[in-house]
């Protein structure tokens, strides 16, 4: 049974890794010393590196290991030869058969384009709570305390991490304390206010970069001269 | 300008001012996410550590950093999207270090400024590790222990009718008659 070679090179490989990477990594094994999940699935670092300078690309795309390593960074930072191994495990989890991302990242992905946020929460109720929740923030010691919404000429725009206002969004007042207490000149945008950047985790680029876009837009529109985002 | 800096520039400026007594006592620490470290260091050439120890000490008398930390210290375990990821098993093992480093050095307040982390610290590796402290979002940890100077009654006013005009702009009624907008 004949099998075909594979190929190597960065015009061959899905994960744009150059075969010189087989001798750039020392194979020291620092980065897998430092990843608190080497040894999950038989894999580390070192090894996933070693399988995109031999041409495994699908193995290391379609194992779990690029969505178990939480992209921190550590491997990378103490690297001795400067091998970008974010870089590639973010470009593995891209590869990934979009169907096949695991969890909500990818439908989250998608229901922030197509509605602003990854929660889905719609345009009226994301108003009404703010309004509901100003009112609350008066009763509680915040007298003429209430939420900006596209407020020209704020100084001050923020993104809303939408698990807060879906979950848990008495968490939002923390910053509106702050804001109360500094007489800020602030506001949140209606629409397109998530801060939450799931492209990032799927590896979804054009998302991540429209989403980047729709945030600068709302700062542009209300002349913001800080955009804060709480992440 | 990032959450640190425009805290820092509260707090600098005087427009937002402190009780130092609110957590009096207390030993906490700070988490380092790699958004703010590893990362912002790669893609923006600047990592920031010292800025969230500096707001830290300016509301807490007693605390102290975890080792390793800032450029080395270990994820919380979540990153990555993980804590959104059907892979619980292998997001708590990760987050062991985080763990152990908490314990080490007894810590009744995590001071996490990141959701993320926050949500991987405060509502996984406290259950599963067996510890007891309480996590704190760094905006957390100042919103709590502002002391809040109520505004005059012109700010007040001022601010209600702009608040009224702004609920009509976008339609939203609140059927609470309890409510009243200014005279």
């Amino acid at each position: 049974m004949s099998q075909e070679p594979i190929k190597l090179g960065k015009r061959e490989s899905k994960l744009r890794v150059d075969p010189k990477w087989a001798d750039v990594c020392l194979t020291c094994g620092t980065c897998a010393g430092g990843c608190p999940v080497t040894g999950v699935d038989g894999l580390d670092p070192r090894k996933a590196v070693r399988m995109a300078a031999l041409g495994l690309d699908d193995e290391l795309i379609n194992s779990r290991f690029p969505w178990v390593c939480t992209l921190c960074g550590r491997c990378e930072r103490a690297c001795p030869m400067g091998v970008e191994i974010l870089a590639m495990m973010r470009t593995a989890r891209g590869y990934r058969e979009r169907d096949e991302v695991p969890g909500p990242i990818h439908k989250g992905t998608m229901m922030s384009m197509e509605r602003g946020n990854n929660l889905g929460i719609p345009y009226d109720d994301w108003l009404f709570l703010l309004a509901d929740m100003s009112k609350e923030m008066e009763e509680e010691g915040f007298p003429g305390f209430y939420v900006p919404v596209d407020k020209q000429g704020a100084r001050v725009i923020t993104t809303i991490n939408s698990k807060e206002p879906f979950a848990e969004p008495d968490d939002m007042k923390f910053w509106w304390k702050i804001y109360y207490a500094a007489k800020e000149n602030w506001t949140v945008p209606s629409e397109n206010w998530e801060g939450v950047t799931w492209g990032l985790f799927g590896g979804d680029n054009e998302s991540m970069k429209e989403q980047a876009r729709r945030v600068l837009e709302n700062a542009r529109k209300v002349g913001a001269e800080v955009l804060l985002l709480p992440e | 300008m990032n959450i640190f800096e425009l805290m820092i520039e509260y707090i600098k400026e005087g427009r937002v001012k402190i009780d130092r007594e609110k957590f009096a006592g207390k030993m906490a620490t700070v988490h380092d996410p790699c958004n703010y470290g590893r990362k912002s260091e790669k893609v923006f050439g600047k990592a920031y550590y010292e800025e969230m120890r500096w707001i830290v000490d300016q509301i807490c008398d007693t605390w102290q950093d975890t080792y390793p930390t800032a450029e080395n210290n270990f994820c919380c375990g979540a990153g990555g999207g993980a804590w959104a990821m059907p892979y619980n098993e292998e997001r708590i093992y990760y987050g062991r270090k985080k763990a152990e480093q908490i314990a080490e050095v007894d810590a009744e307040i995590v001071v996490a400024p990141c959701h993320n982390c926050r949500d991987q610290i405060m509502k996984s590796l406290m259950k599963e590790y067996d510890l007891e402290f309480e996590t704190f979002y760094l905006w957390e940890l100042l919103a709590e222990s502002l002391i809040i100077e109520p505004w005059s009654e012109e700010e007040v006013e001022k601010a209600h009718a702009e608040a009224e005009a702004q609920w009509e702009k976008f339609g939203v009624e609140l059927d609470d008659d309890d409510w009243e907008p200014p005279e």
